[in-house]
């Protein structure tokens, strides 16, 4: 075993932080670093391109469909030290999830019409899976796609469509198929969000904002080339997807910029007259999120670096999200109690993006806390809930 | 001893459930909390009808002289339907500590418009330096003028504050630096307000009083017996407070568990998964330890001793505080991401949660009060 980075990584860690800090304007980073569900979408399309520009915008797609050609420990140490920064998340849907499902099963036409505009960020895409009738039980799902012609007919409604009133595409599980087992009449198409037929109404959700979606479909005609890969073959692109997710449920990324955030504010709030830091009671429980995280990262490496393990690799994944979920909850609810009382204010985006106005009775570092640990209730419930996921390891790792 | 309600109590828990039942709908609350005010003056004039703004009022200055435990039971109603006025901040919190003040006749007056609800009163005592109205080292001040005083300092986070007819501000007087309590009209000249909303959905604001001219009856307490009656005033709220988190557990089981009963995923009731049928009994379990805390507690202040007192108190709300937490938290996650939405009652349950957290001292504040760690600061 080697646990260490190399020289070369060493140096590309480098090469990043000086593009971060030649690149990043401070108040896009202030604006990041707010925590606001969903974040700035200009901030996230504008820093799309620039990395774009420099070929950094998807770190693990292959050279040939744009990416950079990097290992999967340089694309962490990418993610990390841009995090750190407070760059701009890029729309994962985009990026992670529909793009590898594009260029693995897609037809040359497909490549050439999606993937540059993925790449650039000119195209923003959601994720169509969920139903009103399928949440954990995605299989079940009813909207159906009928043949008439050369166009699938669309009707039924998707539900918890993250960021769909601003995405410009939409790739979708829909049934083609209602003869046998559920898992295999399931096809995924693709179709522009201001398709005659499809209705966007934002969802407000408990952190105040309308980051998802319900999506009516209604006769909606798609032409027959944006079914993606075989006809009721679905379920399987949509595992193929998910199982690139395998890390970024982790969210360490978020993990270590949160720390950085708890200890700024216990450095600056008073208890007693002194830096809240110094407690002792506080110490100990952000000493305690530290090792999480640490450990978390960890299991992260492990896993990109295809460690060998006793278990199903899949096992170890549905530990990043179990672990990592409950972290991020647990880091949000120490940054709420760091900053005490203050955090229960209701910040807008209006107000939490406003440049800082000098009033000691705000810190700059108030804005977005509460905001964010409201939102991060879903975190445990999103992409595949902690008790599913619980499930999936009992049965993985143990045959039960 | 006796756990059963009195018939009075009887009929005051069932004329509130049946008050929220039948006009406090969600929607109405979602409605109120988009006004300027944040809560309806509505239900505000109907709850002084009702007698509970006068409940905790003493019957010598229009009150009802109602005891802890009719509060208590009282507030839990309250606590599960989410009201949004100020029946804790008024009712309660400036109640107590104006009974206090039985020498000022001007204490008296605001203590019997209270309770016929007539004004809001609120107390304005949170400053920069505090992490919460237990330990806010004060610093506002009001220096001698003719007869009166002149208040000149900033008071942070006053709840319900611009609906407020009257503020009750805690300062440190004159040159001898001991502490008082001036009653202070909220639009008197010089009185400064900016205001914002708070994640329940309640209207709190910053204070800033510019040499506002008083005249002397404007002061109702000063002196040592102002840290006494701060601390029963903030333990009282505490414990309505806390009586108000229970109801809010209680709402969360039960729409929890009729939701797991209706649902169905993977061709039958959520209800049926074993996992979700044990959160449902942890959740039970830190309830029923919840409502027998606050007993305890309850039976505290009736014993009169101070000490006592708030070692009760604070163990309720440390253990309460954690215990929400857990209930109001996995009643959002079984719900699944309905829970997350604004629409749904359980993640306003959380939120309300988080108020009750970090409002009057959290539970690591409360854990270390119970202990006896903590100096007395005031
Ligand atoms: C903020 C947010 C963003 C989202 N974004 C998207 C998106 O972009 N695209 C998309 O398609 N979907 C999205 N989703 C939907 C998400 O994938 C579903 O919420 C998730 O799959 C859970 O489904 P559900 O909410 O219907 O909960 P349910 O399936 O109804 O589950 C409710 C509860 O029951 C538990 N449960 C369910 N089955 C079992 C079982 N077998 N054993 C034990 N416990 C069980 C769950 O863990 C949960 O606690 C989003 C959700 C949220 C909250």
């Amino acid at each position: 075993m080697n646990l260490k980075y190399g020289k070369e990584d060493e140096a590309f860690r480098e090469e990043v932080r000086a593009f971060l800090r030649d690149k990043l304007p401070h108040d896009v980073a202030r604006r990041t670093k707010t925590g606001m569900h969903p974040p700035n979408e200009d901030d996230r399309r504008w820093w799309n391109r620039v990395l774009f520009e420099k070929g950094w915008s998807a770190p693990l797609w292959p050279k040939e469909y744009g990416g950079p050609g990097w290992t999967h420990l340089q694309a962490h140490i990418f993610e990390y030290e841009c995090r750190m920064a407070g760059a701009p998340e890029l729309r994962w849907q985009g990026l992670r999830l529909i793009g590898p499902v594009l260029y693995t099963f897609g037809t040359p036409e497909q490549k050439a019409r999606y993937l540059p505009a993925i790449l650039k960020g000119d195209e923003m895409w959601a994720q169509g899976f969920s139903e009103p009738g399928a949440g954990s039980d995605l299989a079940s799902l009813k909207t159906s796609a009928v043949l008439d012609g050369d166009h699938y007919v669309i009707n039924g409604q998707k539900l918890w469509t993250t960021e769909g009133h601003y995405s410009e595409q939409g790739f979708f599980l829909v049934r083609t198929d209602n003869t046998g087992k559920s898992q295999r009449g399931i096809s995924m198409i693709v179709f522009p969000m201001d398709t005659p037929g499809v209705t966007v109404r934002q969802i407000p959700m408990i952190n105040g904002e309308g980051s998802t979606c319900e999506v009516f479909l209604d006769n909606v005609r798609v032409p027959r080339e944006n079914l993606i890969g075989a006809v009721n073959a679905g379920w399987d692109q949509a595992k193929f997807l998910l199982s690139n997710e395998r890390t970024s449920s982790a969210e360490i990324y978020k993990a270590f910029s949160d720390l950085a955030r708890i200890r700024h504010i216990a450095e600056h709030e008073l208890k007693n007259g002194r830096p809240i830091i110094q407690d002792p009671v506080f110490a100990r429980k952000l000493a305690e999120l530290e090792i999480d995280v640490n450990a978390l990262e960890w299991s992260v490496l492990r896993v990109l670096c295809e460690a060998p393990s006793n278990y199903p690799i899949a096992a170890n994944a549905s530990v990043l999200k179990v672990r990592g979920s409950e972290l991020q909850q647990r880091l949000t609810e120490l940054a709420v109690e760091a900053l005490g009382q203050r955090s229960l204010r209701m910040y807008r985006r209006d107000e939490a993006y406003a440049p800082p106005a000098v009033n000691p009775l705000w810190p700059d570092y108030t804005p977005g806390v509460a905001t964010d640990l409201l939102y991060l209730r879903a975190c445990t419930i999103f992409g595949g809930a902690k008790e599913v996921q619980k499930n999936i390891i009992a049965k993985l790792a143990f045959g039960l | 001893m006796d756990f059963n309600l009195s018939d009075e109590q009887r009929m005051l828990v069932d004329g509130a459930q049946r008050y929220i039942r039948e006009r406090y709908s969600l929607d109405a609350k979602r409605a109120a909390a988009k006004t300027e005010e944040g809560f309806s003056r509505e239900h505000w004039e109907k709850f002084a009808e009702l007698g509970w703004l006068a409940m905790g009022i003493p019957e010598d200055c229009g009150g009802m002289g109602g005891s802890p435990v009719d509060i208590a039971l009282l507030m839990e109603q309250l606590g599960a339907g989410l009201v949004a006025e100020p029946v804790l901040d008024t009712a309660i919190l400036a109640g107590t500590l104006l009974a206090q003040a039985s020498g000022s006749q001007r204490a008296i007056d605001l203590l019997g418009d209270i309770a016929a609800g007539e004004k809001i009163v609120v107390l304005a005592h949170m400053e920069r330096a505090g992490r919460s109205e237990y330990d806010t080292p004060v610093s506002a001040r009001a220096k001698r003028s003719g007869e009166g005083w002149q208040l000149s300092g900033i008071k942070h986070r006053v709840w319900h504050g611009a609906s407020a007819d009257c503020l009750l501000i805690t300062v440190r007087l004159g040159e001898t630096n001991e502490i008082g309590v001036l009653a202070v009209d909220r639009n008197a000249p010089g009185v400064d307000l900016t205001v914002y909303e708070m994640l329940d959905g309640t209207h709190a604001a910053d204070i800033r009083f510019d040499a506002v001219e008083l005249d002397s009856s404007a002061l109702i307490l000063r002196g040592p017996a102002v840290d006494d009656a701060l601390a029963v005033a903030f333990d009282h709220t505490v414990l309505a407070m806390t009586s108000s988190a229970i109801g809010s557990m209680d709402a969360v089981m039960a729409m929890t568990g009729e939701y797991l009963k209706t649902r169905v995923q993977y061709g039958q009731p959520l209800a049926k998964f074993q996992a979700l049928q044990h959160r449902m009994s942890e959740m039970f379990v830190e309830t029923d330890q919840a409502r027998s805390i606050v007993y305890r507690a309850l039976a505290a202040l009736e014993s009169g001793d101070a000490q006592e007192r708030a070692t009760a108190v604070s163990s309720a709300k440390s253990l309460v505080a954690r215990a929400c937490r857990f209930v109001t938290g996995h009643g959002i996650q079984l719900h699944g991401a309905i829970g997350t939405t604004e629409e749904y009652a359980v993640g306003h349950h959380y939120r309300a949660m988080l108020m009750y957290d970090y409002r009057f001292g959290d539970a690591t504040y409360h854990l270390e009060r119970s202990a006896g760690l903590l100096p007395r600061i005031a």
